[in-house]
């Protein structure tokens, strides 16, 4: 085009003005097509484009964008750890359930069967023995799964660092989320690092 | 002097093996036998002196040789009483103490796993505390400890 | 067929595995399996200092911590020829009882919710964190105290102490009547309790079984009273005692040594409160880490001329006769130290009275053995 239209005249010519397949209707960035033409390229633009929404629109759904917070806010509020004591800090573990500290107030519910839980607290040293059973254990559980070392020895072998029988941190078996400090941490501690692990899995997919 | 007591009492059934009978801090005494007549040696303290109830075995690497003592009680005297006997040569062994007390058992296959002194004729030496392919007597002089090596560590990108 | 109970079972309470070989319901042999949690204390004992083995030593027993320094402080002291003045000993009885109150309670509180009641185990962690804040309040810790020391204690109990230990005994001594009444008065309890889990006197003595399952196969025999270390022999109280040998037996027993331990704590306050003196020895050499020892080369001449030796030391620990042996060879370090575990041989003793009852008798039966894995396997 020459010159731009003026702007009075409007593109799109009144359905009764002329029969529709003689009308040349000029486009905007291209050449002039007919405007049954411009239907049917509106109709093949649309499909790809729906399909383009419709599968992304899958997509997030499957990789939880779409719902993953509704996933993450019920997740979070019902973490079920796998009743598994290891060492001392399996002690203060029993202790955060008990009357004082009442973990359960946070959803939070031990379960005997690795199939039951997405959460592994491992509370206690880690030996070379019980290594490849910590590891099926953690495989045993279903995803989304989250594990809190809890204590030293976890974390990073503690005072028994230097033993012959000993993994030095857990964190060289599964991967770790949360590390809780002390030895053996208070069950104060342990509450803390189960609200940061809820923090963590609200902010998951951001 | 309970030392000179408790070496008449065992002269009759186990007088050859009894090296020395001395103090011990802790303990009424301590009995050094000879290894070879072990069992007599149990055998003279459990029926002739009465020490039924055994406490203890444990083994020392004493680089040059090993040592291997045990403790054990009487219920009649309400006393303590050490045993040890000295193991010399590149396997050291001994008789098993499991005929005289059944709860030598476990510490046997401690004492085997840990530092290495083999106990002949016990019912059921294996592993105890180590998984059944580790191949060292980690108690021994020999075995050093160190910083573990690095490991790689195993991230999760939230 | 051969079952694995463990080492992730809720029965197991801690790291270890019950191999049960069953025909139909009926357990025909057992293997325990042991060892998850082995550390290696008494290697690294070798290359630590005489008081830093006491923090391996809270960790070796978790519920019993104080119990198993005095029983390493016993024969340390021993093997180094020092002596911890009187009020330390007094101190140590102390808590000696106050960690076998705990232990107990913690053992009563995991025990009863194996076999199904709830509410014990509410019960039991409210009243042992009450029995925890007293040993927090002198030594900061809630289960590593790390509280004694070659030649003594690390500090006295603060003022106030005793009154409050006063309260807490006299809340327990009402507690345990509900404990007992929760316990015995229960139907569910006393069918899967009684007669179950059977080791008569002959067979503990063989198999070296001490602690509660002996005394309640009908034998007295308490190191406490047989052979009195630190200052049991100045103190009364009684040996708990029962015959059925069963697994209700082991629960009478314990109950009935918690009250006993509640008279010996209320002793022990009395005397603290009128007999005020030093906590820790005087003339320790400077590499014992003590805080006014001399200054200079005085601690390391004293290193060199130590005499060397070697230590036993028996301590009536919350599970049975614990019992230390160090040898000393004149170094900073142990040459070596060796720890005879009571649970260990107890649980040694487990195809003796586990054979012939059935699968769902494991829980109460094992329950009754008090198992703590971390003495089990150091």
């Amino acid at each position: 085009m020459s010159s731009p239209a003026p702007a009075v005249a409007s593109p799109v010519p009144p359905k009764s003005a002329a029969p529709l397949l003689e009308t040349e209707i000029p486009l905007v960035n291209g050449p002039a097509v007919p405007y049954v033409e411009i239907e049917t390229l509106r109709a093949r633009e649309f499909i790809p484009q729906a399909k383009e929404a419709l599968s992304s629109l899958l997509r997030e759904q499957m990789e939880g964008k779409l719902l993953r917070p509704v996933f993450n806010w019920a997740g979070r509020n019902s973490l079920f750890p796998l009743h598994w004591g290891l060492a001392c800090c399996a002690i203060e573990f029993a202790a955060a359930f008990g009357a004082r500290w009442d973990a359960e107030r946070f959803g939070v519910v031990p379960r005997s069967s690795p199939r039951q839980c997405d959460l592994l607290i491992v509370n206690g040293t880690v030996t070379w023995k019980v290594a490849h059973k910590l590891i099926t254990l953690y495989e045993q559980m279903p995803e989304p799964k989250w594990v809190i070392a809890m204590g030293n020895c976890a974390t990073g072998g503690g005072p028994f660092r230097t033993a012959y029988s000993v993994v030095p941190g857990v964190d060289k078996l599964v991967p770790v989320d949360i590390y809780i400090a002390g030895c053996p941490p208070r069950p104060e501690a342990l509450l803390d690092g189960i609200l940061q692990l809820e923090e963590l899995i609200r902010r998951r997919g951001e | 002097m309970a030392t000179d007591d408790l070496a008449t009492q065992l002269a009759p059934r186990a007088g050859a093996n009894i090296l020395a009978v001395e103090p011990f801090q802790g303990l009424t005494a301590r009995v050094r036998f000879r290894p070879e007549g072990a069992l007599d040696v149990f055998r003279a303290v459990h029926d002739d002196l009465g020490y039924d109830h055994l406490s203890m075995v444990g083994a020392i690497d004493w680089v040059d040789h090993r040592e291997v003592f045990y403790i054990v009680w009487s219920d009649v005297t309400k006393q303590y009483l050490g045993l040890s006997a000295d193991l010399t040569g590149d396997a050291p062994h001994i008789e098993s103490a499991t005929p005289v007390w059944p709860s030598a058992n476990w510490h046997e296959r401690e004492a085997w796993e840990l530092v290495g002194v083999a106990f002949d004729h016990h019912p059921d030496m294996r592993h105890l505390l180590m998984p059944d392919d580790y191949a060292f007597h980690p108690l021994l002089r020999s075995f050093k400890l160190h910083e573990p090596e690095e490991l790689e560590v195993k991230s999760r990108s939230v | 067929m051969w079952v694995n109970m463990g080492p992730q079972h809720p029965m197991t309470h801690g790291l270890w595995n019950l191999r049960v070989k069953i025909d139909g319901e009926l357990i025909v042999d057992v293997d325990p399996e042991v060892g998850y949690l082995h550390r290696g204390i008494e290697k690294i004992s070798e290359d630590r200092h005489y008081n830093e083995i006491i923090t391996l030593m809270d960790r070796c027993c978790y519920v019993a911590g104080i119990a198993w320094e005095h029983v390493y402080i016993g024969a340390a002291e021993n093997a180094l020829h020092i002596t911890a003045p009187e009020r330390a000993q007094w101190l140590r009885v102390m808590c000696d009882e106050l960690q076998r109150l705990a232990s107990h309670i913690m053992w009563y509180a995991a025990f009863v919710q194996d076999l199904g009641l709830m509410s014990p185990f509410l019960y039991g962690m409210r009243d042992r964190d009450l029995i925890l804040d007293l040993f927090q309040s002198f030594t900061g810790g809630r289960l590593t105290y790390e509280y004694n020391r070659v030649g003594g204690v690390r500090n006295d109990v603060p003022s106030g102490f005793t009154d409050r230990c006063r309260k807490v005994m006299d809340w327990l001594m009402d507690r345990f009547v509900e404990y007992d009444r929760l316990c015995l008065g229960s139907e569910i309890f006393r069918r899967r309790c009684d007669g179950l889990g059977v080791l008569k006197a002959k067979e503990c003595v063989d198999l070296g079984v001490t602690g509660p399952m002996l005394r309640s196969a009908g034998v007295a025999r308490d190191l406490r009273k047989d052979r009195p270390y630190a200052v049991y022999d100045r103190v009364e109280f009684d040996v708990a005692k029962a015959d059925a040998a069963d697994v209700t037996a082991r629960y009478l027993v314990r109950m009935e040594e918690m009250r006993q331990s509640v008279r010996i704590v209320r002793q022990t306050l009395d005397w603290l409160d009128h007999h005020p003196g030093p906590v820790l020895a005087d003339h320790l050499p400077r590499w014992l880490g003590a805080p006014y020892a001399p200054m200079g080369n005085e601690g390391y001449l004293l290193k060199r001329n130590f005499p060397r030796g070697t230590g036993f030391a028996a301590v009536e620990e919350p599970h049975g006769e614990a019992q230390a042996y160090v040898v000393n060879t004149g170094g900073e370090h142990p040459y070596r130290t060796k720890f005879r575990s009571p649970v260990f041989v107890n649980l040694s003793a487990a195809k003796h009275y586990m054979i012939g009852y059935r699968v769902a008798d494991i829980p109460p039966i094992m329950g009754s053995v008090d198992i703590c894995v971390g003495e089990v396997d150091r």
